[in-house]
């Protein structure tokens, strides 16, 4: 017998409602790619988007830079997403976060308009995936570093060991480098309609 | 023995067989269960229906779609690909009661249940319009 989680649901999923509108507008950069300077303790959102066929799945934008003490919110777009932090306590993932932050999950997300939050405070690089669309390719980064930081040290995480699992190919195959984020501030996804 | 991928529409026509209990308009009986008792989705999903499904028959199913009256509206199997590249069989698979109109095929990266790339197979009883008017 299927557990709850392992049970299947039907996904070409038209949940294509939109977000409602932004009643606490985020810094307006992420939208677009930037976050500007003076953000450290502000609001800046990650869609969880999906065509309408849950063909196409992804975190707009996909790469985002924000100082210490920003607050992140992901918003569910469309489909039923989740945001995840690679770590061991999500399933055994082999830890993809700073060491001495703490993990987060959302868990599942199924309502358009949905918010998740979660505070960075630690410096580092984040990885993160969406549980059902890991495998394909629905992950994100987030750079925690101090404004004015050139990100020097930063390195990418190391592979996974033991009984710890990797993340898949095409996660890390979407995963946007460090450097680019470093350097635009954001980074979307690739056109998904291409 | 070699596997070899059975996906085509002429296969699925000749495994299929009818799944009873399926008078319409009304909800499959057991083993069927709703998807959405199951997990935290709504009762009637746009552009599919409220799901169905006996959950014996996972991962390919079928998944049985009704639109918002009680009618049988399609049936949807779900295949990963990673199925498919090792050359597994889904034979016999059960059927919906009704006649069939047109059918999709249509690539999905995934959902709970089914945390992979994968493809649906929707036999749909409704013309194109129809379906599309499951909102």
């Amino acid at each position: 017998m299927a557990t709850r989680r392992e049970f299947l649901w039907a996904g070409g999923l038209a949940l294509a409602g939109l977000a409602a509108a932004w009643a606490d507008p985020p810094l307006a950069g992420a939208r677009l790619g930037r976050v500007p300077a003076g953000s450290a303790g502000r609001v800046v959102e990650i869609r969880m988007r999906s065509d309408a066929l849950g063909s196409r799945v992804w975190f707009d934008p996909v790469g985002l830079r924000i100082a210490p003490g920003t607050t992140v919110r992901w918003v569910l777009e469309a489909n039923v997403h989740s945001t995840t932090a690679y770590h061991p306590t999500n399933g055994s993932w082999a830890s993809r976060i700073p060491p001495g932050a703490d993990p987060w999950d959302s868990g599942m997300m199924t309502r358009p308009g949905q918010t998740f939050e979660r505070r960075f405070d630690v410096p580092g690089v984040y990885d993160y995936f969406c549980i059902p669309h890991e495998m394909a390719g629905m992950v994100g980064r987030i750079v925690v570093l101090a404004e004015g930081a050139s990100g020097t040290g930063l390195s990418e995480p190391g592979p996974a060991s033991g009984p710890l699992r990797a993340p898949s190919d095409a996660a890390l195959a979407a995963l946007p480098s460090i450097e680019s984020i470093v350097r635009n501030g954001s980074v979307r996804a690739p056109d998904p309609g291409r | 023995m070699r596997k070899r991928t059975s996906f085509t529409l002429a296969a699925l026509a000749a495994l299929a067989f009818a799944v009873p209990a399926l008078a319409q308009p009304q909800a499959p009986a057991a083993p069927f269960q709703p998807v959405s008792a199951l997990v935290d989705l709504p009762d009637f999903i746009p552009g599919m229906g409220s799901l169905y499904v006996d959950p014996a028959t996972l991962p390919a199913g079928p998944f049985l779609a009704y639109d918002r009256e009680g009618h049988l509206v399609s049936t949807i199997y779900m295949v990963p690909l990673a199925a498919m590249t090792e050359h597994q069989n889904f034979d016999g698979l059960a059927v919906g009661d009704g006649e069939v109109d047109h059918v999709d095929i249509q690539y999905n990266a995934g959902h709970p249940g089914v945390a992979e790339p994968h493809y649906h197979v929707v036999l749909w009883y409704v013309s194109p319009e129809a379906a599309a008017a499951l909102q």
